[in-house]
């Protein structure tokens, strides 16, 4: 992977860290990226430890914040490396993923009802050995059943 | 807190829970200051395994937190890290214990006491 390249990669996953974390190291940890490229390490396997990082950086930044920093952490890495990636990997394989997944996600016009919006469990609906005579037959979600 | 009775350091030993990072880095420290690159060398030379930058970062803030690292001012764009006293005694603490483990095993294994 040419230079250029791993580090844009590794400033993605750098840029995922809180402001704070970053004005205090984003510098030397940009440095020992380098370094560590330099020395033979993937790129790939220093942004993951980096991204993996901001995650847990976000996590630590106050119990009021963390759930909405976890998720903003986790689009925000989906994003921020989802981008390099699709431009690394060839635009075929790509395309066809998006071309199928757009296609099941769309029902077809053709397509009849769903007739019950969640699968059945059979576990539930099936006679039940084994239990008490009094003991209740129900779902408790259905009336039917 | 169950640990420190199991433990039989009088609780003591704050690096039981503070994973495997923080024990290496300390180690690294504890004869001088170093910087996070230095720090990575040092630990691939002395445990023969690489930290990750981010694990490292993540290591250094928990143990600065506690208390058992401070950072020196900055060298260029680099940060060094000592160990405090704090984090002598802690270390001392946590590498007895891990000494009674091991002495424990290997007299198990029949390899005789260290």
């Amino acid at each position: 992977m040419p230079a250029s390249r791993s580090m844009r990669l590794v400033e993605s996953a750098l840029r995922c860290y809180p402001q704070r974390w970053r004005s205090r190291h984003g510098d030397e940890a940009a440095e020992i990226a380098i370094l560590l490229i330099r020395d033979g390490t993937p790129a790939r396997s220093i942004a993951w430890s980096y991204l993996m990082g901001a995650a847990r950086a976000r996590l630590v930044t106050g119990p009021r914040r963390r759930l909405g920093a976890a998720a903003g952490a986790l689009l925000l890495a989906a994003g921020s490396l989802g981008a390099p990636l699709a431009l690394l990997s060839s635009p075929a394989p790509a395309n066809a993923a998006s071309v199928a997944h757009s296609r099941a996600a769309r029902p077809r016009p053709a397509d009849p009802e769903p007739a019950h919006p969640r699968p059945v469990d059979p576990r539930r609906t099936g006679p039940r050995p084994g239990r008490g005579r009094g003991a209740p037959d129900r779902c408790g979600r259905h009336d039917r059943c | 807190m169950a640990a420190p009775e199991r433990d039989g350091t009088g609780g003591q030993d704050v690096l039981r829970r503070a994973g495997d990072a923080s024990v290496l880095i300390l180690t690294s420290l504890a004869d001088g200051a170093k910087h996070g690159y230095a720090l990575i060398q040092d630990i691939k030379g002395f445990a023969g395994l690489q930290l990750g930058p981010g694990t490292l970062y993540g290591a250094l803030d928990r143990l600065e937190r506690m208390g058992l690292i401070e950072a020196l001012p900055a060298e260029d764009r680099r940060q060094p890290y000592r160990i405090t006293a704090a984090g002598v005694v802690a270390l001392r603490a946590h590498l007895d214990s891990i000494e009674r483990v091991s002495s424990v095993g290997r007299l198990r294994l029949g390899l005789g006491g260290i």
